[in-house]
């Protein structure tokens, strides 16, 4: 295995609140290789993006209390904010949720995807537009010289997302940071920009961190996949065997809750009990026990590690540590 | 590429009616000049503030070729003349020559009412855009310095900084403006934060762009429509302001003529020579309406959803 891309140690963000300090992300560790796609899945307020904005150091109004982003043996969290600039957009990209609302609407669509060339390639208006013309065919934009003159209120949803992805891709980074690239977008349109980023990963050999909620879309887009949860990554390993073995309640009762095209008809599906812990006041011991199915009494006790459990998969959960199989319920 | 042949089929027929529908490519700029230009009133008032520009700009053409006066040669021999062939709109207690000096003093009044909206919207916006970018303590400290510019009796700070520093037309406009900047700044700080929390500032950030960038390249032109409205909406204001401190004596001083200052030496002889009360008095109250009439005018053409 080569020397990973991307390292994060132990990193901790805060968000300081009037009713105290939520732990956005308490202690999250991973890794990410040269050309992989690496998933990150999660509810909503689980530390998913936050996440990738503390790798960015985008967080404001949050704060990196902890740990470290070793980037190309360079560590992000001590960069001063000077040399950030010089690795965002440069070397690591980031596309967002909603397409519709992440271009700036006073300027043409070719501008705004050259801008990272002119930032930090200083190339002038007219190398940097050819170079944007030319990234813009590639993401699947038909006529794309004209449609550089256009604004964005005149693309579509999934247009648009094209649009943030060629911007993203004109430096040609390393790491391609995709903060649920697909939510805003309906499932036709989504599928195609799964495709698109899937193409990006393989031809540029742009190393991919896909957030998202969706399980789906996990499967079909990422050879590993991590579980958040709380601020915590729960569950990691191969996409194949988290899915087909999951190791941690908090995954098994996720797969169960999405409808299924082999299930039996009139199943109905199990939702978690339960609502997502509050951030500022963590159950003791290991988050998810209020609604674990599987709890057991050092569950509330003890907070369990991120652990090797099984052949390929690590979990941070005491049952599963101990030996025990994920059934029924 | 990317299916190709999928985009096209499932994306296109969505753009192409844009076009098909004959609405060519359209900025946010084009849209609202095309809805300023179907507004005749605006127009109107519009053009007319032009004009008035205009023959301010050319005031030496128009005493040299049109009235062959000078706005402060004095004729004793000609004094109170009502509006006739040799004097169009009478003269005045020196008998000069009202036309000529209503001209010079559009360029006055005028000049004195642009450049204190050119002081008091870059003044303005540089600090509302610092206030709403940074936030934090930057943000109270000059919120809290504009709270008390605002505080201050304008009226009296008027008359204090005219005692202080002779009044010439710059200096009258910086006096004006130091008071006006203040409301600007609120304006654009309060813009600055709604337009800083949507998704192309962060993205903007993700690309490496530093503050500097984000503020002028980014947030201004966002918050340059209601600049533009502040600024029309202002020029009316401001040339109220200025004929008040002209006409007690506090603005630009005789023999520079400005409008504000021939109706302080028409009052006196307003029973017999009416004229020279009413040729600049319409003046201002025209320019002020006109003003007040395209800044209206403007708003709408920028939000279509505020017009009453």
């Amino acid at each position: 295995m080569t020397q990973p891309l991307l390292e994060v140690n132990d990193l901790h963000t805060v968000f300081k609140t009037k009713d105290g300090t939520v732990k956005a992300v308490d202690g999250v560790s991973f890794e990410l290789n040269p050309g992989e796609t690496l998933g990150i899945v999660g509810e909503s307020g689980c530390g998913k993006s936050v996440t990738a904005l503390s790798i960015m150091r985008l967080q404001r109004p949050g704060k990196i209390v902890g740990g470290s982003v070793v980037f190309k043996g360079h560590d992000l969290t001590k960069n001063t904010e000077e040399e950030m600039r010089e690795v965002r957009g440069k070397e690591i990209a980031m596309i967002f949720q909603d397409p519709m609302t992440s271009l700036n609407p006073v300027y043409r669509t070719g501008w705004q995807v050259a801008e990272p060339l002119r930032l930090h390639h200083g190339w002038d208006a007219k190398k940097s537009m050819v170079s944007a013309i030319n990234m813009l065919g590639r993401v699947g934009i038909p006529s794309a010289a004209e449609r550089a003159r256009d604004y964005p209120h005149q693309f579509s949803g999934g247009m648009r997302q094209r649009v943030m992805i060629a911007m993203g891709l004109t430096t040609t980074p390393a790491v391609l940071i995709a903060d649920e690239p697909t939510t805003a977008l309906d499932v036709t349109i989504q599928a195609q920009i799964l495709d698109l980023l899937r193409h990006v990963n393989r031809e540029f050999g742009t190393a991919t961190l896909l957030i998202t909620h969706n399980l789906g879309v996990v499967a079909g887009m990422c050879q590993r996949v991590m579980v958040m949860y709380a601020g915590r990554i729960v569950e990691a390993g191969p996409t194949t065997d988290v899915f087909a073995h999951p190791k941690h309640p908090y995954t098994w009762s996720l797969l169960r809750s999405i409808p299924r095209l082999d299930a039996e008809r009139h199943e109905p599906l199990k939702p978690i009990e339960g609502l997502p812990p509050n951030l500022i006041d963590l159950p003791n011991g290991c988050a998810f026990n209020p609604r674990c199915a599987f709890r057991v009494e050092r569950c509330s006790r003890d907070t369990p590690r991120l652990l090797q459990v099984g052949d390929t998969q690590r979990a941070a959960c005491w049952v599963t540590q101990s030996g025990a199989e994920l059934k029924g319920a | 590429m990317i299916g190709p042949s999928r985009v096209a089929e499932l994306e296109m027929p969505g753009a192409a009616v844009e076009t098909a529908a004959g609405r060519p490519a359209q900025s946010y700029w084009n849209e609202s000049w095309e809805r300023l230009r179907h507004n005749p009133i605006g127009m109107m008032a519009g053009v007319l503030i032009l004009i008035f520009a205009l023959i301010a700009i050319l005031a030496p053409a128009f005493s040299a070729v049109i009235t062959h006066f000078q706005p402060q040669s004095i004729d004793l021999s000609a004094t109170f003349r009502p509006p006739g062939a040799t004097h169009l709109i009478g003269t005045d207690e020196l008998g000069r020559d009202t036309l000529t000096r209503l001209i010079w003093g559009g360029r006055v009044t005028l000049g004195v009412a642009f450049l204190t909206v050119g002081i008091a919207l870059t003044v303005g916006t540089a600090t509302g855009m610092a206030a709403g970018y940074y936030g934090g303590w930057i943000d109270d400290l000059l919120m809290r310095f504009v709270d008390t510019v605002l505080a201050i009796p304008a009226i009296f700070l008027f008359i204090l900084m005219s005692i202080l520093i002779h009044p010439t037309p710059i200096t009258l406009a910086a006096i004006i403006a130091s008071v006006g900047w203040g409301s600007v700044a609120r304006l654009v700080r309060g813009e600055v934060l709604s337009v800083k929390q949507r998704d192309f500032i962060l993205a903007t950030r993700s690309i490496g762009a530093r503050d500097f960038r984000m503020m002028f390249r980014h947030l201004l032109p966002n918050v340059l429509p209601v600049l533009i409205v502040a600024a029309s909406l202002g020029v009316g204001q401001i040339i109220l302001i200025e004929a008040a401190l002209d006409f007690l004596g506090l603005g630009i001083q005789p023999p520079t003529p400005s409008w504000g200052n021939m109706l302080t030496n028409a009052e006196s002889y307003f029973y017999h020579s009416a004229w020279l009360v009413y040729f600049p008095g319409i003046m201002i109250f025209v320019t002020v309406l006109a003003s007040n009439v395209f800044g209206n005018a403007i708003r709408d053409a920028f939000d279509p959803r505020l017009k009453t």
